[in-house]
């Protein structure tokens, strides 16, 4: 600390940068030897050796193991150094050759150095029976445990058994590296920390990188004075001495200050390891200076690492089970998608499940035919706004948050729905299809040991980081927050993602498959009735023929009887023949179809009229063609529609008032556009008339080929016109339908796809 | 030739598989008060075998030159069309005028038997007056207005 250049700026950051791996120095309570590799000699000794035996670290330097320890010692260090090979090795009894106390060894290799940390025996060197007693006594009432919380809580209490500390306390850590401690065991005279969350900055990043390498801590007396090492070099490579892995390490003055602040002069802290990563810790602390041998820090580790397996079994259980959960009610979504042909009426049959595997209130599945939500979800709007967000800033990944309102700041407006979003595309390419899980805003109130921003002191003129001073609960609301989705709730969504995009893909394949299983069977069905019309107007136009020659030769007789009865035939067969060419009219329209084009129906409308003039002009019937829009369409067929429409409009006229046809474009309700917005942008051509209109239930019948309301008597013809005409507005992507009232007068309607390019244009045309 | 001999009707060649067709056409013809002998035959090759008296009409005779020919553009085996390429492709035929006969009013079908060297088309009516009708102004233009050709007949 001393040589670290006064910074500019002080913020707790700076503690991460803090080397404290190589304070060249260790606490009193132990002697530190280092040797080099090959010839086991002294390279390295603290200053505090005289403590632990009548020799000067100065003349220890260069000397051999064998020559330090005496020979039983040394041999058995040597055998441990062979034996294990491991950076860390078991605790061996070891004495000086120069006399003093039996001391235990301990002994690491790190940096190309050997390592041999000695510590007074404190008390008579406990039996290894009584040891293994207390440990796997432990270890049992560890594994009885069934929550995670009451295992941690077991732990607390065997390591302060075994240690004596006046509080043990389970510390876990949060994604951002804050902490909270989840189980404690203490005295009833020191405060209880129970539940409370510590900032990051409380074990920096380096620390939290040492406690990786080193599960264990060590400060019995806070107020120790540092054994320098002598020389702090190592000679290997020009560095001070990495002390890592040791156990003796002189920790940081910040965090000694820290100690001081909480009342505690002796801690010791043991990782808890999930594999590579630091899941936690198990600190101890005493308001007295308290050192744990080194069999009850042995006893406390495997306690600790005990509970990482268990917690590991536990996490994994909890996995596992939510798997297995996730995996049932992936099998009844597929089921139910299957039966009800439809991912999003699957997926509402299942939302209840769905909603409570993955912790979230709401889903939503957005996509271009429209938005189904289940559950809480914000208004449909948001929802647009928020996939635009996500679309652009997102692509094909998926996103995930539990603050969405940091984000996106207008999100703090349905917070209380969905401060946690899990967005899941379904498709890679546009048309964007995607799912999105919600979670409410939990307004969690975080009790911090203190007021987590640190305080920047100024000591003796210098900018100095310290700890803070108070550790008084301070509270945090936190607004705008959900609970955070957990990677196991992740992978789930993107199973649930998989299943419905392979649904959709399988039902795209399936309808792909049945659509051209129908082109092909309609033109069959088209060619099929254009040969049968063809074929049948052979033999029919010859009972014409005959008929016809038959009556020619009776009528001069002047039996009229005679004559009724060919009539008969005729008349029959005439309409026969009309049907005919009705049906092969039907079937053609599929045959005859031209690509679509853009084609002004104004332009359209006025040639029907004109083609109709007669018929007009002998019904005195008038005409109004209100403005029309450019469309798409088949040009020849489109005036077929018209026609069609036009004539019936003329025919069907009510006999006591003049007949009134208007031809225009209706706007779109806010229902119709919706069910219209798959074809984009459309419009409603109308052909309103005064005549006689009909009993709207037969409003979906009469476009049906054949179907007419009068006996051919009343009105001509064979009932294919408004066939035809559904079949060519289909044909264009749009829709037919008539909205009629029995002597008022009938709206007969068609929607066509307004070409893109002119979209914009048609409120102008509509101008005068 | 003797003046106060009827001349002989003109001779009206028709290929017409059907035999309603036949009957109606014949009926038409007798209706519209047109004296014609009426020849048939079923298909295109047999109308080749008129033509080039061949097969069953090689006898001396058995096919006396036709006027007018009356083609059913849709036969079996040699359908009409062909046979109408056949015939304008072949020097001693192709001066026959031939007068299609179809039930088909498609433009294409009509565009096509001109393109082919038909002389003219009819489509047939199923009511018969207006068959009638047709028939006679058809008679009455080939055989009053037009001016035919006159071939010698090869020698057999």
């Amino acid at each position: 600390m001393n040589d670290r250049p006064a910074p500019e700026k002080v913020d707790p950051t700076n503690c991460d940068r803090e080397p404290i791996h190589i304070p060249g120095a260790v606490q009193p309570h132990g002697v530190l030897f280092a040797f080099t590799e090959e010839r086991f000699e002294v390279v390295n000794v603290s200053s505090n050796l005289p403590q632990f035996a009548p020799l000067q670290p100065g003349d220890m330097l260069g000397r051999s193991l064998a020559d330090v320890f005496e020979p039983c010692s040394a041999a058995a260090l040597r055998a441990a150094l062979d034996e294990t090979g491991a950076t860390v090795g078991s605790l061996i009894p070891v004495r000086f050759a120069a006399g003093g106390a039996e001391s235990v060894g301990s002994i690491h290799r790190h940096d190309g150095l050997t390592f041999v940390e000695l510590e007074r025996q404190e008390h008579d060197a406990s039996d290894a029976h009584d040891f293994f007693g207390r440990t796997s006594g432990a270890i049992k009432r560890l594994q009885a445990a069934q929550t995670l919380e009451s295992a941690c809580a077991a732990a607390a209490a065997e390591v302060r058994k075994i240690t004596g500390f006046d509080r043990v306390k389970v510390y876990r850590f949060a994604d951002d590296f804050s902490g909270q401690v989840i189980a404690e065991d203490r005295d009833q005279a020191v405060e209880s920390f129970l539940g409370l969350h510590f900032p990051p900055s409380d074990i920096p990043a380096q620390a939290r990188k040492l406690y990786c390498l080193n599960p264990l801590r060590v400060i019995p007396d806070i107020d120790y004075v540092p054994a320098p090492i002598v020389p702090n070099l190592n000679p290997l490579n020009g560095q001070p001495i990495d002390l890592s892995l040791s156990v003796l390490r002189s920790v940081s003055p910040i965090h000694l200050e820290y100690m001081r602040n909480i009342g505690m002069r002796g801690s010791m802290s043991i990782s808890i390891m999930r594999g590579e990563r630091l899941w936690g810790l198990i600190a101890c602390h005493n308001r007295e200076p308290r050192q744990a041998g080194p069999d009850a820090r042995q006893a406390a580790e495997m306690i600790a690492q005990v509970l990482a397996w268990q917690i590991g079994v536990m996490e994994e259980e909890a996995v596992t089970s939510q798997t297995l959960k996730g995996k049932a009610i992936q099998r009844s979504l597929i089921s139910d998608i299957e039966q009800l042909h439809d991912h999003r009426a699957g997926l509402v049959r299942n939302s209840a499940a769905l909603l409570e595997l993955m912790g979230a209130s709401g889903l939503c599945l957005h996509s271009r035919e429209g938005v189904t939500t289940l559950g809480a979800t914000p208004p449909e709007a948001a929802i647009e706004r928020l996939v635009n967000v996500l679309g652009r800033a997102e692509g094909t990944e998926l996103f995930q948050t539990d603050r969405l309102s940091a984000l996106l700041p207008e999100a703090a407006a349905y917070a209380d729905v969905a401060s946690g979003v899990l967005a899941v595309p379904l498709s890679r390419s546009p048309p964007r299809r995607v799912m999105l899980w919600f979670r409410p805003e939990v307004a969690q109130t975080v009790r911090w040991a203190g007021d987590p921003d640190k305080p920047v002191t100024n000591v003796e003129g210098e900018l100095r980081l310290s700890p803070r001073k108070s550790f008084a609960a301070w509270t945090e609301e936190t607004r705008g927050r959900a609970i955070p989705w957990q990677s196991h709730e992740i992978a789930a969504a993107v199973e649930i993602r998989d299943l419905v995009t392979g649904v959709i893909l399988r039902n795209t394949e399936k309808l792909e498959r049945v659509n051209s299983q129908l082109a092909r069977s309609n033109e069959e069905l088209e060619a099929f009735a254009h040969v049968a019309s063809h074929d049948i107007k052979e033999p029919l136009r010859h009972i014409e023929a005959f008929a016809g020659m038959l009556g020619e030769s009776i009528r001069p007789l002047g039996d009229e009887r005679l004559s009724n009865l060919v009539g008969g035939i005729e008349s029959s067969s005439r309409r026969l023949r009309n049907l005919i060419k009705d049906l092969a009219e039907f079937s053609q329209v599929g045959r005859r179809a031209k690509p679509l084009a853009s084609a002004s129906l104004q332009q359209i409308a006025e040639e029907v009229v004109a083609d109709l003039h007669q018929r007009i002009e002998e019904t005195a019937a008038t005409v109004e063609i209100g403005a029309l829009p450019d469309v798409h369409c088949d040009h020849n067929q489109m005036r077929q529609v018209l026609q069609n429409l036009l004539s019936n409009a003329v025919k069907y006229r009510h006999p006591d008032r003049p007949c009134h046809i208007r031809i225009f474009t209706a706007t779109l309700g806010e229902d119709e556009r919706r069910s219209d917005a798959a074809q984009g942008a459309a419009t409603r051509i109308c052909i309103s008339d005064n005549g006689i209109g009909f009993d709207p239930k037969y409003a979906g019948q009469i476009f049906e080929p054949f179907q007419r309301l009068h006996g051919p008597d009343a009105y001509e013809g064979s009932g294919i016109g408004l066939a035809i005409c559904r079949k060519i507005v289909q044909r264009h992507g749009g829709a037919v339908g008539v909205e009629t009232s029995p002597g008022l007068g009938s709206t007969f309607w068609f929607t066509l796809a307004t070409p893109p390019e002119t979209r914009t244009q048609a409120p102008e045309r509509s101008q005068p | 030739m003797s003046p106060n001999r009827e001349p002989p009707a003109p001779i009206v060649l028709v290929a017409e598989d059907h035999i309603h067709d036949k009957i109606i056409l014949e009926e038409v013809f007798s209706r519209a008060g047109i004296k014609a002998d009426l020849r048939f035959v079923g298909d295109g090759e047999q109308l080749l075998d008129y033509l080039n008296r061949r097969g069953r009409y090689a006898e001396e005779g058995a096919a006396p030159t036709p006027a007018l020919i009356l083609l059913d553009l849709n036969m079996p085996r040699l359908d009409g069309r062909r046979v109408i390429r056949m015939m304008r492709g072949d020097e001693t035929l192709r001066h026959f005028p031939v007068i299609a006969l179809s039930t088909s009013e498609s433009q294409k079908h009509i565009t096509e038997a001109y393109s082919i060297g038909i002389n003219a088309y009819l489509v047939k009516p199923a009511n018969i007056p207006d068959y009638v009708a047709k028939i006679a102004s058809l008679w009455q233009f080939w055989m009053a207005t037009a001016s035919l050709p006159v071939v010698e007949t090869p020698p057999p």
